[in-house]
């Protein structure tokens, strides 16, 4: 069900910083909110999202509860290699939604 | 003439001899266009019961209020009716109102609005006023005596019976008390008004340009349709079909949506592509994809998208079509809700359009379709036409009809006809 979106240039010059966009579809349930009947709706959040490249973690965030639904995280990162990202998002079930992304350095 | 159509739709569905049949309904038809009409009433849709919730419940978060009293679009008779020219209400004078509760009132937008939303109200005038009204900085100067003030707030019909000023004693947001303290704020109004930021100006204010890209979904939410549209059309319904099992190549509906709404003869209303998908769905998938529900909206956007760039190209010389832009004008200028304003009151360039309405350009009529289903920021949400007309409607605080309603689709039949030749750019996004 969740997508997730990411952009970020294909290729840069060594040593340049860029900047990846992230954008995940999300309900972000908060947990504070009620059904029609009155019974609280349970909280269902993506409550970590991490990003590594080349197997290195260069983005770690935790989320809570007072994010919006679908959650646009955008950050900068230093190339000094052409290699892949990896992008996780962990929701509150333990539940992760994962995407890559290459990037060329040269 | 009707007894043969609906048998022509009733001998389709069992399956007779269709290629006679078709024969047999363009005869009598002048136009290409009837032809047209003819193809459309042959595409399978369940044309029972509604394609919206039922029974009908406004959205959550909406104002909860009902306006039994006054018109809506289907009950056009319940509005009493404006007083005759120069038919004022009599009141002791001179008035010797609050002129301090007056102001208090005219700048309160909780209750009807506020002056301000229309009017620039003197030096002390709060941030952003609007100008569909006329500028009455100055109007303690002008020479009025206070039954004219007071009727004009009262009742303006009673001087202009093509005032489109809501009558705010008459149709009971304030009380006569009430009325007669902002005539003693009017009084005391003398000076022009002094902006101190150029921005507060309505006569100045820049007109805002909508030039975010609407095609990136990291701009534009409602764009994911694009992608989770695809996901919709494949998805299997009750009876294991999907779009996709008739629908192979989904580009071979582009340019579809262009031409929709369309009259459908059968049920004699105009369908637009919301309660397309809620009907054609039903009939052909067994699911219900009832209007305003994610997957209709979602569906809807992505159909829409398949022609975008193409221009929108809606029949408007058939007589059934103008028989529907005929009906279509007798709804955009009906008085409805306890504001009273006609659809034309705020959209049509001759009256409220292209001014501010507070803080809030008022769009016309014409254009609006291309960015339909439209995301909207101030809610967070996609909206389809429909319910962009239900908004309207509760906004100038008369009862919405439901999504379905045969009023709504000669509305969208108009404002698209109004954006012909236009190119389809949706979905759209907006404040």
């Amino acid at each position: 069900m969740s997508k997730a979106r990411i952009r970020l240039p294909s290729t840069a010059k060594k040593g340049e910083v860029i900047e990846i966009k992230s954008l995940v579809n999300h309900a972000m349930e908060s947990g504070q909110r009620k059904d029609s009947a009155g019974n609280p709706i349970p909280r269902k959040i993506i409550n970590k999202m991490t990003c590594s490249f080349n197997g290195k973690e260069v983005m770690n965030a935790t989320l809570h509860p007072g994010i919006s639904a679908n959650p646009y995280i955008s950050f900068f990162v230093k190339v000094e290699e052409s290699g892949t990202f990896e992008f996780a998002w962990t929701e509150d079930d333990g539940n992760v939604i994962k995407e890559t992304a290459q990037i060329t350095v040269g | 003439m009707h007894t043969s159509k609906r048998s022509i739709i009733h001998a389709v569905r069992s399956g007779a001899v269709m290629s006679a049949l078709a024969g047999l309904a363009l005869a009598g038809l002048p136009d290409s266009a009837a032809a047209k009409e003819a193809k459309f009433e042959k595409v399978p849709m369940t044309t029972e019961g509604s394609a919206g919730p039922t029974p009908w419940e406004r959205y959550k978060g909406w104002n909860k209020a009902t306006w039994d009293t006054y018109n809506s679009l289907t009950e056009r008779k319940r509005t009493p009716p404006p007083p005759g020219e120069g038919q004022v209400r009599k009141i002791a004078t001179p008035i010797e109102g609050n002129a301090e509760n007056g102001k208090k009132l005219a700048f309160d937008r909780s209750r009807g609005g506020g002056c301000l939303a229309c009017h620039v109200m003197g030096p002390e005038t709060a941030e952003l006023p609007g100008n569909v009204g006329v500028d009455l900085s100055e109007v303690g100067a002008a020479g009025h005596d206070d039954t004219y003030l007071f009727n004009y707030i009262w009742d303006p019909r009673a001087y202009n019976p093509e005032s489109v000023m809501p009558p705010w004693g008459a149709h009971g947001f304030y009380t006569e008390e009430e009325v007669r303290d902002m005539v003693a704020f009017l009084k005391t109004l003398k000076t022009p008004a002094v902006f101190k930021n150029a921005l507060d100006d309505p006569e100045k204010r820049p007109i805002p340009v909508e030039d975010r890209d609407w095609q990136d979904p990291f701009v534009n939410p409602a764009a994911e349709a694009f992608d989770t549209g695809k996901d919709v059309f494949a998805k299997a319904g009750a009876n294991g079909k999907s779009c996709a099992s008739c629908h192979e190549d989904a580009n071979a509906l582009k340019g579809w949506a262009v031409g929709m709404p369309k009259w459908h003869a059968g049920m004699k209303k105009v369908i637009g592509i919301e309660e397309f998908v809620a009907r054609h769905a039903k009939a052909t998938m067994d699911t219900d994809m009832l209007m305003q529900s994610a997957d209709n909206i979602t569906l809807s956007v992505y159909l829409r998208s398949l022609s975008n760039g193409m221009p929108i190209k809606v029949d408007t010389e058939s007589k059934q079509a103008k028989a529907i832009m005929k009906e279509a004008e007798t709804l955009m200028t009906t008085k409805v809700g306890q504001l009273n304003f006609a659809c034309v009151d705020c959209h049509s360039p001759e009256k409220g359009a292209l001014k501010w309405i507070r803080g809030q350009y008022l769009g016309e009529s014409a254009g609006q379709i291309p960015h339909f289903p439209v995301w909207r920021t101030s809610r967070n949400e996609t909206w389809d036409i429909r319910k962009r007309l239900q908004w309207c409607n509760v906004q100038v605080r008369a009862n919405e009809l439901p999504p379905d309603a045969p009023e709504y689709g000669v509305l969208e039949y108009y404002l698209t006809a109004q954006s012909n030749g236009m190119e389809m750019e949706s979905p759209g996004i907006r404040h």
